[in-house]
């Protein structure tokens, strides 16, 4: 491998450390669940370094998983988010805040 | 994949195509009769899991098919089955879309069924996020309900970020280790040493922190208590018992296949579930709504799990199964309840709508208060073998700290699960007369009731059965 796999390693963490604090910081549920596929690309990334690490073909093929996954669950978010915009016309999560107790 | 490997696999397929085709025919046929042939398709599923005996004993490296695992597909298509039943009149007076409804709930026991038998990591993602994407929806089912829109807001930006740490762990893990697979992997991560062996530990961590949002542990469970208000009561059910069950079934082989690396993990365990039982007793105290409470004491009913699986070794884990069956039953015989009290345009939940129903509808409420008194644990019901079991594990384990707490929230645990019975029988009535209970409802409560009943009287076969199944 060319990179050194501690590269790797370090950029993921920080692409998976960034969309955390998208997730925690941003209030506009877009960019909240952006903020999540970053998370999820950061696993990626460290899946596709340790495949060429250990040189097998595994963490690609979960790679391929992953994307599937991901398009599933942003469909579905999205079609969330459509919903929760009609209701409250807003995307702004702090105006969900009905239940409590 | 072989055509063996994909009978070994039959049960799980059933539910999955069973899905589909129930979603296409609906497409022309819209009814709410699917929801029967969903309880048809469950039950053949379950059938098909225990009577026919599986070709191979592990599908494409990723999923088990032994006899713990097609335990726990019965088991889920089952809880499947039930939630199903409680829906059908649920359905009928919220106007909620039958088809649609059926397979989702079918797709959910898919992907429990398929993470209780998981041995591998991608396994374990895919059966995990399979009925997790299945929720997003269900929670926010129905449609003008704004609760359930915000239940499901919440439950979705709960568990996209529990699947990013989740995914990240398992790439870290993979990273360390080299493998999947899970025996591999944990070999792998012990052999390793200095760095690569810290990543390995961190990337568990992060598996921990997924796992903790998904069965609400803890720090994590803040979600917890609104979702299960605002999503629709046969979903709560499935959510409560299912969703939460099929994580502890798939980390007993886990955990056992952990073997010495679980010393490392031990502080953070223990602190979770002392953490989950404490936290979740205080919370339940002030409660005056019925599914709040039983939000939170499932909070605490995760601690105890969690106890068990920190013991470990063939009596901790037995003692787990038996609690984690025991909480589900109760758990499905209460949301059963709720969503046979559902109105038109509400459930009752808050206490002051139940004062006197017990006059009113005195079957349905009495297993109400079975259920409430089966998971306080009190005696002749299922829920004080389970607890007993628990905390006699933990003290012989050598975990007494866990277990004095336990007993101490186990205590508590008296005063927020029975303020709602008293409530309940209480002479000054304000509750108005509800709608008489649905066939199908009577039939979930009166085994839910008979399982409380009879196992709390006479639990050794199942408790040997559950040994027989682990390793």
């Amino acid at each position: 491998m060319i990179v050194p796999f501690h590269h790797l390693l370090v950029l993921a963490t920080l692409l998976f450390l960034l969309g955390l604090m998208a997730v925690l910081v941003r209030r506009n549920l877009i960019m909240i669940l952006i903020g999540v596929e970053i998370m999820l690309n950061a696993a990626g990334l460290v899946l596709v370094g340790a495949s060429a690490l250990w040189q097998q073909i595994d963490g690609q093929v979960l790679v391929i998983f992953l994307m599937a996954l991901t398009s599933a669950e942003v469909s579905i978010s999205l079609a969330m988010v459509v919903y929760l915009n009609r209701r409250k016309k807003t995307v702004d999560v702090r105006a969900f805040d009905e239940l409590r107790g | 994949m072989s055509l063996l490997e994909l009978q070994a696999l039959l049960p799980q397929i059933i539910l999955a195509l069973g899905a589909t085709a129930i979603l296409m025919l609906g497409a022309w046929y819209p009814s709410r009769k699917w929801i029967l042939a969903g309880v048809g398709i469950a039950l053949v599923a379950a059938l098909c899991a225990g009577f026919v005996s599986p070709a191979v004993a592990e599908v494409a490296g990723l999923y088990s098919t032994g006899r713990y695992a097609c335990f726990f597909v019965i088991v889920w298509s089952l809880l499947g089955a039930f939630s199903l039943l409680l829906s059908l009149r649920y359905a009928e007076i919220h106007d909620l879309p039958g088809s649609e409804y059926s397979s989702l709930v079918l797709f959910a026991a898919c992907g429990m069924g398929l993470l209780s038998a998981a041995t591998s990591l991608i396994g374990l993602f895919l059966g995990l996020e399979a009925f997790t994407l299945v929720f997003y929806v269900l929670i926010a089912f129905k449609r003008e309900d704004p609760r359930g829109a915000e239940a499901g807001l919440k439950y979705l930006v709960m568990g996209a970020v529990a699947t990013g740490f989740l995914a990240f762990g398992i790439s870290l893990i993979y990273a360390a280790s080299g493998s999947f697979h899970l025996p591999e992997a944990f070999v792998g991560l012990q052999q390793t040493a200095g760095g690569m062996r810290t990543i390995g530990l961190v990337g568990w961590a992060l598996i921990l922190v997924a796992i903790g949002f998904k069965v609400s542990l803890a720090p994590f469970h803040l979600w917890t208590p609104d979702v299960y208000q605002g999503a629709p009561a046969p979903v709560t059910a499935l959510l409560a018992t299912g969703s939460k069950g099929a994580v502890f079934a798939a980390l007993v082989p886990l955990f056992t296949a952990l073997g010495p690396l679980k010393a490392d993990l031990e502080v953070i365990l223990w602190v979770l579930a002392a953490l989950s039982m404490l936290v979740g007793t205080l919370a339940a105290l002030p409660q005056r709504n019925l599914k709040r409470m039983l939000a939170y004491s499932s909070v605490v009913h995760m601690g105890y799990l969690l106890t068990g699986l920190l013991v470990g070794g063939r009596v901790g884990n037995r003692a787990l199964l038996f609690y984690l069956l025991a909480y589900s039953i109760a758990t499905l015989g209460a949301f059963g309840v709720l969503s046979s009290f559902s109105r038109v345009d509400d459930e009752p939940q808050e206490y002051t709508d139940f004062r006197g129903l017990g006059y009113l509808h005195p079957r349905r409420s009495s297993v109400l208060a079975a259920c409430l008194l089966s998971l306080a644990g009190i005696p002749p019901l299922v829920g004080f073998f389970a607890k007993f079991g628990i905390f006699s594990a933990a003290l012989k384990g050598g975990y007494p700290g866990l277990a004095l707490i336990g007993i101490l929230t186990a205590l508590a645990s008296l005063y927020y699960y029975l303020s709602p019975i008293v409530v309940l029988f209480m002479q000054q009535r304000d509750a108005r007369q509800l709608r008489r209970g649905g066939r199908h409802e009577y039939i979930v409560l009166a085994c839910c009731f008979a399982a409380i009943l009879l196992l709390g009287i006479y639990p050794a076969p199942l408790l040997d059965l559950l040994g027989s199944l682990l390793p």
